[in-house]
């Protein structure tokens, strides 16, 4: 609880404005109280992170679960804005640091102590957790991260537009250029890529055969299929079949429900939504193949919580999350599939959940499993910016992807060997 | 009071206060009472200006990754990885850009709105609030507006409406950077933000200029129009022009606001230096003691241009004077 | 309001048949007035609309007047908006008050009480005003939350209230006091302080209203160090509330523009009362060179 987050506005807290004034003249009460704790009487106090999910009712839905945990009082940041990760790294540096975050396996976290060792709550349960998804949280053989959600991230398409410009579903990333030239009219776009392709990135290397690491953790994805699939995105982007500049990112199904576009790249998370504005009209395919040797793709996105290993109450910290994310299985459900969609990464939940048995949820299961790629822990956020970087300088501006992929090589190398020495 | 009293009357003219006379009582003692007033502000200004700014250049000599307590000293490694990365000298060129814009265009414009202003005599007031009113408006809520109003790229944004009507297909303003529309949207909105404050200025100083000047050049034959104003109006208004142009380099230096909101930190164009260093520090590779290197170089830049354009314009040098 | 407006004097090349110049200037200025006031519209217009209104095949030039866009935009849980405006009162309010006590203080010291390294201080002050203050933003983040007030009051107002650049103002500004006044109060008896508090503030009140009107105004909109050190949106500003509409997961344009037209309004309140006042501060600044 902080000073702020009282709901009602009261007299202390003008107190503790006056306060804050009187200390600029005196300075006198530097540091004496820092706004939280307190509040709850006796308890172990935890705070928890979330980026701001889209769907109604999830953080009613987070807040909910906290509130039913005995052991401690649990505090929920719901930071909504695009700017989740500034807000968690700055915040993790100060002693307001949350306790538990969400965040996706990075290996920096690991190597500069930032999150604890969860080996001792999850190994028990490690068979019924996805290997990929133990696999990618594991380094030296402990597992510092607890998977909660599985967002697979794939094709979205209008099966009667598609059939009224008698288009197949691509299969291809020329397929797709075609798909887009013909779905295009005066009032819809082919195809919406996101505002700034982002979401296309690590597809388009899977697809093409290459990857973002090898095992070994160098650079895999400076190829010549690489670089004519990006030279294909520039085509696309400068077709005019593109959505741009759509009001909301391809994360939002706005633009496909709008009508604003024909197909519509954009994670499972959004299927309720889309069914519920489309109904049946809807289809959905994965990552087209890139040049001749690649094979269609699946991003296995997704969320993990982590404990933060410099917080006050690490032992704390770790029995919430074991209670909630490990042994809280009837929440563990509703959080997958209660709101938007998304694949619980335990074996025994995704068994008994109903919803994504049947119908276009069991298809894109069905992608998940046949073409899912999932995340490597050894790909950090600074190599992301590189990787970002090269593709914004050559398909969104008119740069030579050989060029673009060669720097962000070379950024990824630098980046590596500070990591892996 | 006693001291204060017999210094009024031993000096009955007191054009200055002599500082060198020492004070018996602590009430008039220059000294006292000098720290007195600053003291506040001054003890303020070393904790929350000077403490992060020699904070920010020791960062900048250590290996500060995830850390702002780092304990291993690399010389000028910081400093040599900020110069030859792409990103930061491209924010350099961003801002450069930027200022070569955004200064000529906005001199000019509320120059152009002050001299509108300044000859009207009805509903002079009147004009005068509407240009002023968007200094009300913050950056955020106007890169909004410009954003998700105005310059969206699909069809319900008021441009492409507007440009809709004359059958041109839907302009993408922001995410494709060719050609560069982008500049137009983040130079309008700053345009349309800071116009109406320099106009005021410039409304002041017009109000400064002697009548007689403009009954002199009468005299001499000078026909109203471009000839008072390229003779007598625009060397009168020096001074001004000279505060605003260096006022709106150094906003310009600092733009954060309208570039985060509208472009974002994805694209590589339109990046300026203090984006940047929000990604190397706070964004991504958390690297505080390069984001450091970069604030560092920054300011030893900014002091340059000042200091440059001070001695070409003489700004700065009428204070000592005074 | 007109009577704010200082007379203009004769001026050349106004002579009196000049209808035609005269009718050519109103209507520049016109256009140019409207080109102004459109954001205004876009956002009253789009703030009382329904989405389908305002993302439709067809501009609809005036809204429907839903307003009850007005309570759902209070109404909305992901984001406490009325507690935003309250934090942004509270926030630009304190540093007014604070700021124009601290600095006008310090802008007195500097220009009027003679003291022998009194310039020595004077350009260390300056020297502030060269590194812009948010180039140093994340040591004052961390010097500030090791402080212990990220999400506090105290981390969103005290590190803002020590404005070199106020305090530059504030001295130019004290430089041209007229010194006779301040000897008379001398006379009577009164020490620095006294003659301060008793003769310089009540004769400066024009210049300490425009001075507070600039800071009130850039204290509710500033936004960099809000968004950094309000980290749980119970201490978001407004500002930073808006910026998160924009960005949220779903995008509900009426409700985003209520929420702008709505932040804006305190401020052109503030505007139409005072502007008398800013008008004749920022005139008297000192920006004469």
């Amino acid at each position: 609880m902080s000073a702020l987050s009282n709901s009602n506005w009261d007299r202390r807290n003008v107190l503790r404005a006056a306060m804050g004034l009187a200390a600029a003249g005196g300075l006198a009460a530097c540091g004496s109280n820092n706004g939280r704790g307190g509040s709850g009487g006796s308890g172990t106090q935890l705070t928890q992170m979330f980026h701001a999910y889209g769907e109604a009712g999830t953080e009613q839905a987070i807040k909910r679960y906290a509130a039913a945990y005995k052991d401690a009082n649990v505090t929920t940041n719901w930071i909504t804005g695009n700017t989740f990760e500034a807000k968690l790294f700055s915040s993790l540096l100060t002693k307001q640091a949350p306790d538990v975050f969400e965040f996706h396996p990075q290996i920096q976290m690991v190597k500069s102590g930032q999150v604890a060792d969860l080996t001792d709550i999850i190994g028990p349960v490690k068979d019924d957790f996805n290997p990929a998804d133990i696999k990618s949280h594991t380094v030296d053989g402990k597992i510092y991260g607890v998977r909660m959600i599985d967002d697979p991230q794939f094709f979205f398409y209008r099966k009667s537009m598609l059939e009224k410009a008698k288009v197949d579903v691509p299969t291809t990333l020329d397929e797709l250029l075609e798909a887009a030239e013909k779905l295009t009219t005066n009032k819809v776009k082919g195809v919406f890529l996101g505002n700034d392709l982002t979401p296309a990135i690590n597809p388009l290397l899977w697809s093409a055969g290459a990857d973002t690491l090898t095992p070994d953790n160098k650079p895999a994805f400076h190829t010549d299929a690489v670089a004519a699939g990006m030279k294909q995105l520039r085509q696309l982007f400068t077709s005019g079949n593109l959505l741009l500049d759509a009001p909301a990112d391809y994360w939002d199904p706005s633009a496909i429900n709008q009508g604003l576009c024909a197909i519509q790249f954009c994670g499972m998370w959004a299927m309720p939504a889309m069914q519920k504005a489309l109904g049946d009209d809807l289809g959905v395919f994965p990552f087209p193949k890139v040049g001749d040797n690649g094979k269609q793709s699946v991003y296995n996105g997704g969320w993990s919580m982590f404990v933060n290993a410099k917080g006050k109450n690490v032992d704390a910290a770790k029995e919430y999350v074991k209670w909630l994310w490990i042994d809280q299985k009837q929440y563990q459900e509703d959080w997958a599939t209660s709101y938007g969609f998304h694949i619980p990464p335990r074996t025994s939940i995704a068994q008994s959940a109903t919803k994504l048995k049947s119908g276009l949820p069991a298809e894109g299961v069905k992608l998940f499993n046949e073409f899912g790629h999932f995340d490597n822990i050894g790909w950090t956020q600074a190599m992301i910016t590189a990787l970002t970087d090269a593709f914004a300088n050559s398909v969104r501006k008119n740069g030579d992807p050989n060029a673009a992929l060669a720097t962000a090589e070379k950024k990824v190398n630098a980046e590596l060997k500070k990591l892996f020495g | 009071m006693s001291t204060t009293t017999t210094r009024g009357v031993a000096q009955p003219a007191p054009a200055k206060a002599s500082p060198a006379r020492p004070r018996r009582g602590l009430r008039g003692n220059p000294t006292f009472n000098f720290w007195l007033f600053t003291g506040p502000f001054l003890v303020g200004l070393a904790i929350f200006v000077f403490v992060p700014i020699f904070w920010s250049i020791w960062l900048s000599f250590f290996d500060a990754r995830f850390t702002v307590t780092p304990s291993k000293f690399i010389g000028f490694d910081n400093y040599k990885s900020m110069l030859t990365n792409s990103n930061f000298t491209g924010s350099l060129v961003t801002f450069t850009v930027f200022a070569a814009l955004i200064v000529p265009l906005t001199w000019a414009l509320s120059l152009g709105l002050a001299l509108l202003v300044h000859r009207l005599r009805f509903m002079r007031a009147f004009f005068r609030s509407v240009f002023f009113l968007p200094t009300a408006v913050s950056y955020v809520a106007a890169a909004l507006i410009w954003k998700m109003s105005i310059f969206t790229g699909v069809r319900f944004g008021l441009m492409n409406t507007v440009l809709g009507w004359f059958g041109v297909e839907n302009i993408a303003y922001l995410s494709d950077p060719n050609p560069p529309w982008y500049w137009l949207v983040i130079v309008t909105v700053r345009l349309w933000l800071q116009a109406g404050f320099y106009m005021i200025l410039f409304l002041a100083a017009l109000q400064n200029i002697p009548a007689e000047l403009y009954e002199a050049a009468a005299i001499d034959g000078a026909k109203p129009g471009w000839q008072t104003f390229r003779y007598i109006t625009l060397p009168q208004l020096r001074a001004t022009s000279t505060a605003v142009i260096l006022l709106l380099l150094v906003a310009a230096y600092q733009a954060f606001d309208e570039f985060f909101n509208i472009i974002s930190i994805k694209a590589t164009w339109g990046q300026t230096p203090l984006m940047v260093l929000y990604k190397t520090a706070l964004g991504d590779n958390q690297d505080y003691g390069a984001g450091s290197a970069g604030a560092v170089i920054l300011t030893v830049l900014i002091c340059a241009v000042t200091l440059l354009q001070g001695k070409f314009m003489g700004f700065g040098r009428g204070e000592d004077s005074k | 309001m007109t009577t704010t407006a200082p007379q203009v004097g004769k001026e050349p090349g106004k002579k009196r048949g000049d209808v035609l110049g005269n009718a050519g200037l109103y209507i520049a200025v016109s256009v140019a007035a409207l080109l102004f006031l459109l954001p205004f519209y876009l956002i009253l217009r789009n703030s009382l609309s329904t989405d389908p209104e305002i993302t439709g095949e067809n501009w609809k030039l005036l809204p429907s007047f839903q307003w009850g866009n007005i309570s759902e935009l209070f109404d909305d849980p992901t984001v406490d908006f009325a507690r935003s405006m309250w934090n942004s009162m509270v926030i630009a309010v304190s540093m007014t008050v604070g700021t124009l006590l601290i600095c006008s203080l310090a802008g007195y010291g500097l220009a009027r009480i003679p003291y022998k390294h009194a310039n020595k201080v004077f350009y260390a002050v300056l020297a502030t005003l060269m590194v812009p203050t948010a180039v140093t933003f994340v040591p004052s983040f961390v010097l500030v939350s090791s402080l212990g007030w990220i999400d506090t009051y105290r981390g969103l107002i005290i590190p803002g209230l020590f404005s070199g650049f106020t305090c530059f103002l504030f001295r130019q500004y004290f430089l041209g006091f007229p010194k006779e006044l301040e000897e008379a109060a001398r006379v009577d008896g009164l020490g620095y302080w006294g003659a301060y508090w008793r003769i310089v503030v009540p004769n400066s009140l024009n210049f300490f209203a425009a001075m507070a009107t600039i800071t009130f105004i850039s204290g509710w909109n500033a936004f960099l160090w809000p968004l950094v050190i309000g980290q749980d949106p119970s201490s978001w500003t407004v500002q930073v509330a808006l910026s998160s509409f924009m960005t949220n997961q779903t995008v509900n344009f009426h409700l985003i523009f209520m929420a702008t037209a709505i932040s804006i309004l305190p401020l052109v309140f503030v505007f139409l009362f005072l502007q008398r006042w800013l008008v004749q501060g920022i005139a008297q600044t000192g920006i004469k060179g």
